[in-house]
C-alpha cells in the first residue's frame, strides 16, 4: 500500500496518509481535461523539471511538459506573457489541471523529504476518459486565469472544479482548513505562530509574495 | 497570517528573521523551524536529517510532522499563486505595508510587475 511510511522515524497522522492515498488515487484517473495516463506523464515532468534525471517518453505536448516542468521547478519566474503563450496552445482548462496536478504533488514529495524517506513511484494510470466538464461560472478576471469569483487563492484553481476541490482537500491535513485559517491562537503540534513563521520561511525561499 | 497571529496571541517575534537569518526571530524553538525549512527546501540530506531532529527533540513528532505538513502545503500554494497570477489585494497591501518593509519582500517581484 502507498504511503506507509514504515521506514519515517515519526508517526505519519491517518489522516495524511489517507490524503496522499486519495490524490494518488485522483492522479491514476481521468481528471477534467487529461486521462490518468496524461496526468502520471505530468507528475513525471514535473519531477525531472524540479529532480533532473533522466527523461520519460512522455505522450504530451511540448507545452504541456514546459509547464508542468516549470511549476515543478522554479514557479516564481512564471510571468503572464508565458501563461498565455501555454494556454493559448493547451487552452486555459488544461493549463490549470496541470497547475493543480503539479502543485499537489510538488507538497506530496516535500512532504517525504521532510520527514526523511524517498518520494512515492507514481502510480499506475487507470483507463477512462476525462470528463471535459466546463466551468460556465469562471470568468477573466484580475488574475492571468479564468476563475470563479473574485481572484483569490482559494478560488485558484475554480476554472476546473476538480482541481479546486483536491486544493481544498490537501490544505486541512497539511495545514489548517480554511474556515480554520481565522483561528489565530490555534495550537496543534506547533502554535500558530510557528505554523506562519514556517509558511512564511518557505514562501519567502520560494521568492513567493504568499 | 504570521503578523495577525502574533499581535492576536502577543507572542514576541521578530519577522526579519523570515529573510534574514541572522536575527533571531525571539519565537519558541523559531530557530530550529527556520533550520529545517532551509535544509528541506535547500539543503541536502544529511543537513535534513539534523535538522529534523533537533525539531523533534524541541517540539515533539507531532511538532515535526506539522511543520513537515506546512512546508508541504505552502510550496503547493506557492505554485498555485505564481502559476496562476494571483493578484495581492489592495486591503492585504495596505494592511502589510510595514512588515513588508521590514521583512524587504515587495523585492520578490510578485507577478513579474
Amino acid at each position: 500500500m502507498p504511503f506507509a511510511f514504515t521506514d519515517v522515524e515519526v508517526e505519519i497522522r491517518s489522516n495524511i496518509r489517507t490524503l496522499f492515498r486519495r490524490e494518488w488515487d485522483r492522479l491514476a484517473l481521468a481528471g477534467t481535461w487529461w486521462s490518468g495516463a496524461e496526468r502520471g506523464d505530468i507528475a513525471r515532468a514535473a519531477r525531472h523539471g524540479r529532480f533532473g534525471g533522466d527523461a520519460q517518453p512522455s505522450s504530451l505536448s511540448d507545452g504541456a511538459i514546459e509547464a508542468a516542468a516549470a511549476i515543478g521547478a522554479r514557479p516564481a519566474a512564471i510571468r503572464r506573457e508565458w501563461v498565455e503563450r501555454v494556454a493559448n496552445d493547451l487552452g486555459y482548462p488544461r493549463y490549470v489541471e496541470i497547475v493543480g496536478v503539479t502543485s499537489r504533488l510538488a507538497a506530496i514529495d516535500t512532504f517525504h523529504a521532510a520527514v526523511g524517506t524517498a518520494r512515492e513511484p507514481l502510480p499506475e494510470p487507470e483507463p477512462g476518459e476525462p470528463s471535459r466538464s466546463e466551468e460556465p461560472q469562471a470568468r477573466p478576471g484580475a488574475a492571468w486565469v479564468p476563475m470563479v469569483g473574485g481572484a483569490s487563492i482559494t478560488q485558484a484553481l475554480s476554472l476546473v472544479d476538480a482541481e479546486s476541490t483536491a486544493q481544498e482537500d490537501m490544505h486541512g491535513p497539511l495545514y489548517l482548513t480554511y474556515e480554520g485559517m481565522a483561528e489565530l491562537d490555534y495550537v496543534g503540534g506547533l502554535s500558530r505562530a510557528q505554523m506562519e513563521l514556517v509558511a512564511a520561511r518557505t514562501s519567502a525561499i520560494n521568492e513567493c509574495f504568499y | 497570517m504570521l503578523r495577525a497571529s502574533a499581535q492576536v496571541t502577543t507572542i514576541p517575534l521578530d519577522p526579519r528573521a523570515i529573510t534574514d537569518r541572522s536575527v533571531d526571530p525571539l519565537l519558541p524553538a523559531g530557530e530550529a523551524l527556520l533550520d529545517f525549512v532551509d535544509a528541506v527546501l535547500t539543503g541536502d540530506e544529511a543537513s535534513q536529517e539534523v535538522t529534523r531532529e533537533a525539531v523533534a527533540g524541541e517540539l515533539g513528532p507531532s511538532g515535526l510532522v506539522d511543520a513537515a505538513g506546512v512546508i508541504a502545503n505552502f510550496e503547493m500554494m506557492n505554485r498555485i499563486a505564481d502559476a496562476t497570477g494571483m493578484p495581492v489585494g489592495k486591503g492585504t497591501l495596505k494592511r502589510t505595508a510595514e512588515w513588508r518593509e521590514l521583512i524587504g519582500i515587495d523585492r520578490f517581484n510578485h507577478l513579474g510587475s
